[in-house]
């Protein structure tokens, strides 16, 4: 089962924020967060002097949106389903996949918002995929994220231990979208097979986001964990072992990738990550990541790197994308061709 | 096979709906309208019979009437039929909406098919004869709602108006698609209408026991209790789906076929006949050549009558009765009511929306009248919206007249459209344009907000069909900015609008092009452009290849890598590259120049674009000369000094260099060896002068050139000798050369040597309106202004290094607000050119035309001398002048002019504000020749002697000419103080 990837669309909000400008708001030392993360510029919906929020998670999956559908050439009546996928929406009621359908003018079609992280994307093209079909065959999907609701601009920044302060400096905020279509005909790259899948049985969570109403708000429980040495060593197995599933899945030879989508962690993780499948499997596909550039926007980063793809595929290329969900474990990615 | 039409262009006027968008809201959102008798019909306390005061659909301000915008005079928009106005204003709005300015559809065979049924201003104004008027004549009476439009709008076609009762306005759009099918017209324009002004048809409703107590249709709803009656205007234009497809007009939905038939003698005139739809149907069916099943939903006729549900029920059943899945039915009288002569289209409109949209709106009328067994008939209520499946999607629409006729058409979905859009980086030019500041404003909002509203990746379609739609208006509008820059642009130039003076009449700009010459480049020079200039990136990777390697490397190369152009073996052929890529980028829009003027080196350009050299000769050339003069020895200087040849002649006197160039007045620069000039500077400065020593390698336009002239000559002459297409001001030997003239290689060996002679050539740059400078930075620009010569606005291509690539389109949007129509096909990357809804024109609400409420009837009724007229006039709220009134000094109140202002202003109904000087009887004030007559009536009284009406009309251009003319009569002040 596959379908056709018709166009994309990003939303990052204002420009780039550098290492030496988010150094100055969080006292921490670029030169640091070049080195050990590897993040060098990302964008924020927040204005970090007012701390007022300039772009809501909506604001983000919208625009994403509308420029999918805008690079798809397909108008929001056209539109059979919209699945979004996040982990921080605007409000936990109305979902924030309504507001977006609102916004786009998207109507009397079913929606769906996936409560995720990194895997979202994945889960949302999954999703989507198997919601297209001859008779309703154009599917918008979105990963949008935004860190505004993390960000407690107040703090003794140069108190902080590294590992509350990467949080500072990873995440990024945006979406992406890409329109899909599953009738006959259509021109563009085949998406598929998408393989997304639970993995995390018996295994702790290594990143935890609490979310508190009026009843807990006080409880002083911090917001975001993470584990980070056990990212650091599950995710780089996972991505393996989805690249050689989807290998297996369609008969590619590893060495007959022409691009990489690896896992979006951070600038040097990802490096890392790369590294190893390209030794472990003799790739010699090109590398499309983005975290670098725009930070880690969790379910916006694989449509981020969708989108910087499309712009290079040939006919007969094919492409890997990896993304690896250390919350509670799910692995995920998907194959596409060029014909 | 019956040939496709579509449906291009829709607008409507409805109640509760201003406009198609507000329809498809109020359709969407399943809203029904009706509401009590508005106090501006009849009063409330009349004492009619039952009935005169069912609610219904009522529109709102339908007094309102854009009258200045199509240049008829208030008395006449007084005397006019509503429904002719709300069709003339909803008209122009539809074919925008078809993606096609209505003045280009001036001349061509387009019909226009009006379906109306009743026509109550004539029943109020035509009743007493002795009131009777000529515009009276002309602004009542079914065929005049039709031929008015073929008359403003200029159409060639057939024009008719259709009355068969309340399936008038479907019957209009069989006819106008069958006048297509028949390649009769290429374009047709079909409508309807309905207002009601009197009671008439509601007392007859109620009296034969069909009136709705709630005034709401409820059609095939278990309430439906009769009609409930509405008022609207309607239209469509329509295209055959080939023609619509090759010239890339949108398309609402497809009319695959239809059929007209009548009950013939059926169980009573009126009585509808079950058999005789059936029938319509099915012909509609073979004629669209589809089946039953092929079709998604109809949009019944539904009054919401017990009988005329069921029959239409056990019609659709007939037909409809073997389905597998059941077909959705729905009716928008349950929104609107009934429109009558309006209702056809209306429906038509509703299920065009669906189509598109891909949702059928509810009918919301409650739930469904179980004796009518719709399930059985293979049918089912569409009661809450409704999603419909993708792939080609079929409907049917019904409309049944009392009398009888009735109609069925059959539809089809918009065919898919796949047009990814273009790069957001593209600059271009949003226009638009009124007959008013207020309606420009208002219409410019609208834009706005629909610009806002798009991905910034398709603002640029909205941009482009602003320029094939809102064109050829007294008050133009132009910006210029990058498809994702547009709503910021328009914000700030909407802000600039407030206070702007008024528009002068716009006339075909002039046009001076002038080519900017050595020292101007810089690196990186139009790179902005390139960047975001589709065209002039074709045009300038053409001019580098022409010109080929220089320094190791292209023009273009040279320009992105911010190479240093200071060798002038590198800047010549990159100044010629740019200067010749500017302006074969405005040549393709079509911008003509009627004078061509180069400086220097410049002039290998503008002779290029003059149809001397091809652009191979000309790149060639220039290479060779930049070449041939860098292989020189360098050493060369040249000065720049502020004062005239004589004066330095007379400090300098045998000591005198070589005059390189004569800038200026004030604006000389010698040329020579460098000892020489240093010598030179010294003397002048200290007799007091400016001197500036310029950055060069060599001493151009000196002695010191004289080695490579014959090598040029000889390469000069390997290149055929052309005429000059367009005049060129030349530098060489200035004088204007007019075309003909032959450029050999004389005159380019000459140009090495002899100084530029600017001043001598810029005196012929005194006429064009407008001076326009293709190179890297406005130089000339700037020493024209300093010289003083020509007047006409400047405009640059590239401001400097600083520029950011939008300013080759602004200087296309400064000459189209100016009053020139550049193909913009040549500005727009295709990807941008593709249609695109944009909001219709925003008409002037201001002047409202109505007849005096309560009593005017009865005041017929009566017999008594019939006040319509007069009471018209009281309603006509001050009708504001659409002819720019500031900035004009008042009229002398001579006798004459006293006479004329007031005979005027009876005649026309223009308030004696509005009649300025310049305004035009016929195209602003609507003057005609009935009004001719009367206005020699009315001012012979007023000048005490007879007045010859065949001697003055030669006189009735503007208000001025005329005042003028009965001064000069009358030996008054003849034109004393008033500006003709």
């Amino acid at each position: 089962m596959s379908s056709t990837v018709l166009g994309t669309g990003t939303a990052l909000p204002g420009a780039p924020l550098d290492n030496a400008a988010i150094g100055a708001r969080f006292a921490t030392d670029p030169r640091w967060v070049d080195r050990f993360i590897g993040t060098k510029t990302r964008h924020l919906g927040v204005d970090l002097d007012t701390g007022k929020v300039t772009h809501t998670l909506v604001d983000l999956a919208a625009e994403a949106g509308a420029a999918a559908l805008a690079a798809a050439g397909v108008d929001a009546g056209e539109v059979d389903v919209v699945v979004l996928a996040t982990a921080s929406p605007d409000h936990l009621m109305p979902a924030s996949v309504n507001l977006v359908a609102d916004r786009l003018g998207i109507h009397q079609v079913p929606t769906y918002q996936l409560q995720s992280g990194c895997a979202g994307a994945v889960q949302a093209l999954d999703v989507a995929g198997r919601m297209i079909d001859a008779e309703r065959p154009v599917a918008l999907v979105i990963g949008a994220d935004s860190c505004a609701k993390h960000l407690t601009l107040d703090r003794d920044f140069p108190a902080l231990p590294p590992t509350e302060l990467v949080n500072y400096v990873i995440f990024g905020d945006g979406a992406g979208a890409a329109v899909l279509s599953a009738a006959d005909g259509e021109t563009g790259p085949r998406l598929g097979p998408v393989r997304n899948a639970f993995v995390g049985l018996g295994r702790d969570p290594g990143q935890v986001i609490r979310w508190f109403g009026a009843g807990d708000r006080d409880s002083g429980e911090q917001p975001l964990d993470e584990d980070y040495k056990a990212i650091e060593a599950g995710v780089p197995e996972l991505a393996a072992q989805m690249l050689d599933e989807l290998c297996a899945l369609t008969g590619w030879a590893p060495a007959s990738l022409t691009h990489l989508l690896p896992p979006q962690l951070g600038g040097r993780m990802t490096a890392a990550i790369t590294e190893g499948l390209v030794a472990r499997f003799g790739l010699t596909a090109t590398e499309v990541s983005c975290v670098a550039d725009t930070g880690n926007n969790g379910n916006a980063l694989p449509f981020l790197q969708l989108h910087r793809l499309l712009p290079q595929l040939v006919p007969g290329d094919r492409a890997v994308a990896l993304a690896i969900e250390s919350s509670k474990w799910i692995r995920t990615g998907f194959a596409l061709e060029m014909p | 096979m019956t040939i496709p039409v579509a449906v291009v262009g829709m607008d409507c006027r409805l109640p509760g709906a201003p406009d198609l968008a507000a329809f498809h809201r109020l359709l969407l959102e399943g809203r029904t309208v009706a509401g009590p008798v508005p106090d501006d019909r009849w009063g409330p306390d009349d004492e009619s019979p039952a009935g005169t005061h069912s609610p219904g659909g009522f529109l709102d301000d339908a007094a309102s009437f854009d009258h200045g915008f199509f240049g008829i005079a208030p008395a006449e928009a007084a005397a006019m039929d509503p429904q002719q106005r709300l069709l003339l204003q909803t008209t122009w709005r539809a074919v925008e909406d078809s993606g096609v300015s209505p003045r280009a559809l001036a001349g061509t065979e387009t019909s226009v098919h009006v379906g109306v049924m009743s026509s109550e201003w004539g029943t109020l104004h035509l009743a007493d004869h002795r009131a009777m008027t000529a515009h009276r004549g002309s602004g009542n009476g079914y065929c005049m709602a039709a031929n008015r439009l073929s008359y403003h709008l200029d159409l060639k076609g057939p024009s008719l108006a259709v009355d068969s009762a309340c399936s008038s306005s479907l019957v209009a759009v069989h006819l106008a698609a069958t006048a297509l099918r028949a390649g009769e017209v290429d374009t047709a324009i079909a409508a309807g209408v309905n207002l009601i002004l009197t009671p008439a048809l509601s007392v007859f409703y109620a009296s034969a026991g069909l009136a709705a107590a709630d005034g709401r249709c409820k059609p095939f709803a278990a309430a439906a209790d009769g009609i409930g009656r509405g008022e609207g205007v309607g239209v469509v234009v329509l295209r055959r789906l080939d023609d619509a497809l090759r010239d890339g007009q949108p398309v609402h939905a497809v009319i695959d076929g239809g059929a007209v038939g009548s009950d013939g003698r059926s169980n009573g005139l009126t009585a509808p006949n079950r058999f005789a739809q059936a029938e319509v149907i099915r012909r509609a069916h073979r004629s669209g050549g589809i089946s039953a099943d092929d079709v998604a939903f109809v949009e019944g006729h539904g009054t919401g009558t017990k009988l005329g549900d069921m029959i239409e029920v056990r019609a659709l059943g007939d037909v409809h009765g073997g389905r597998q899945a059941p077909m959705l039915l729905g009716s928008v009288k349950a929104n609107l009511g009934h429109l009558e002569g309006a209702a056809g289209i209306t429906g038509l409109i509703k299920a065009c929306l669906a189509l598109e949209h891909r949702v059928l709106p509810p009918t919301p009328g409650g739930p469904e009248n179980p004796e009518l067994r719709l399930a059985e008939h293979g049918l089912r209520l569409a009661a809450a919206p409704v999603r419909l499946p993708s792939g080609t999607l079929r409907a049917g629409v019904s409309s049944f007249g009392l009398g009888g006729t009735n109609a069925h058409l059959v539809l089809s979905s918009p065919p898919p459209r796949r047009t990814p859009a273009g790069s957001p980086d593209d600059a271009v030019v949003l226009v638009s344009g009124g007959a008013s500041r207020h309606s420009l404003q208002a219409g410019l909002r609208e834009l706005a907000a629909a610009v806002r509203a798009e991905p910034p990746a398709r603002r640029g379609r909205i941009a482009w069909t602003t320029t094939q739609v809102r064109t050829g208006h007294r008050h133009r509008f132009a910006v210029a900015a990058t498809v994702e820059g547009l709503p910021a642009a328009l914000d700030t130039a909407l802000a600039a609008l407030d206070g702007a003076p008024e528009p002068e009449r716009p006339r075909t700009p002039s046009i001076a092009l002038t080519f900017t010459g050595q020292g101007s480049p810089y690196p990186g020079m139009a790179v902005p452009l390139y960047r975001h200039c589709p065209p002039f990136r074709a045009h300038l990777d053409a001019a580098s290849e022409a010109v080929g390697a220089v320094g190791g490397a292209t023009v273009t190369g040279l320009l992105l890598g911010g190479a240093d152009l200071t060798p002038t073996a590198v800047a010549q052929p990159a100044l010629f590259a740019v200067g010749y890529a500017l302006a074969a980028t405005l040549r393709d829009a079509g911008v003509h120049p009627r004078v061509l003027l180069g400086h220097s080196v410049g002039e290998f350009a503008a002779a290029c674009l003059a149809g001397v050299f091809t652009l191979e000769e000309a790149g060639g050339l220039v290479a060779a000369r930049g070449a041939l003069m860098q292989a020189l020895p360098t050493g060369g200087a040249m000065l720049s000094v502020r004062a005239d040849e004589p004066r330095i002649r007379e400090i300098l006197g045998a000591a005198m260099p070589d005059v390189a160039a004569l800038n200026g007045p004030q604006a000389t620069v010698l040329s020579g060896d460098g000892e020489a000039l240093t010598k030179a500077a010294d003397a002048l400065t200290a007799a007091g002068l400016r001197c500036t020593p310029l950055a060069v390698s060599h001493a151009f336009h000196s002695r010191l050139m004289a080695p490579v002239v014959e090598e040029f000559r000889e390469r000069a002459g390997a290149v055929p000798a052309r005429p000059l297409q367009v005049p060129l001001a030349s530098t060489v030997r200035g004088a204007l050369l007019p075309a003909g003239t032959v450029l050999d290689a004389d005159y380019w060996a000459d140009q090495l040597c002899a100084p530029v002679r600017f001043t001598e050539a810029a005196a012929h740059l005194a006429d064009p309106t407008h001076v326009v400078e293709a190179g890297p930075r406005p130089v000339l620009l700037g020493l024209l202004r300093q010289a003083g010569v020509a007047t006409g606005t400047g405009l640059a291509c590239v401001p400097g290094p600083n520029a950011d690539g939008t300013e080759l389109a602004e200087v296309l949007a400064a000459l189209h607000h100016d009053g020139l129509d550049p193909d913009w096909s040549a500005l727009f990357a295709p990807a941008h050119r593709v249609l695109h809804r944009i909001p219709g024109y925003v008409f002037d609400t201001r002047n409202r035309f109505w007849f005096a409420a309560n009593g005017n009837t009865d005041a017929l009724a009566a017999g008594t001398p019939p006040p319509p007229l007069q009471s018209a006039r009281p309603a006509v709220e001050t009708p504001t002048p659409d002819i720019p009134a500031s900035d004009v000094p008042a009229l002398v109140a001579t006798d004459a002019a006293a006479a004329v202002l007031t005979a005027l202003s009876e005649v026309s109904g223009h308030a004696t504000g509005a009649l300025v000087p310049h305004a035009r009887l016929d195209d602003d004030l609507g003057f005609d020749s009935v009004m001719a007559m009367r206005l020699a009536d009315e001012l012979e009284p007023r000048l005490g002697e007879p007045l010859d009406v065949e001697a003055l009309l030669p006189h009735l251009t503007t208000v001025a000419s005329l005042i003028d003319h009965l001064e000069t009569r009358l030996g008054g002040p003849a034109g004393e103080g008033v500006p003709a």
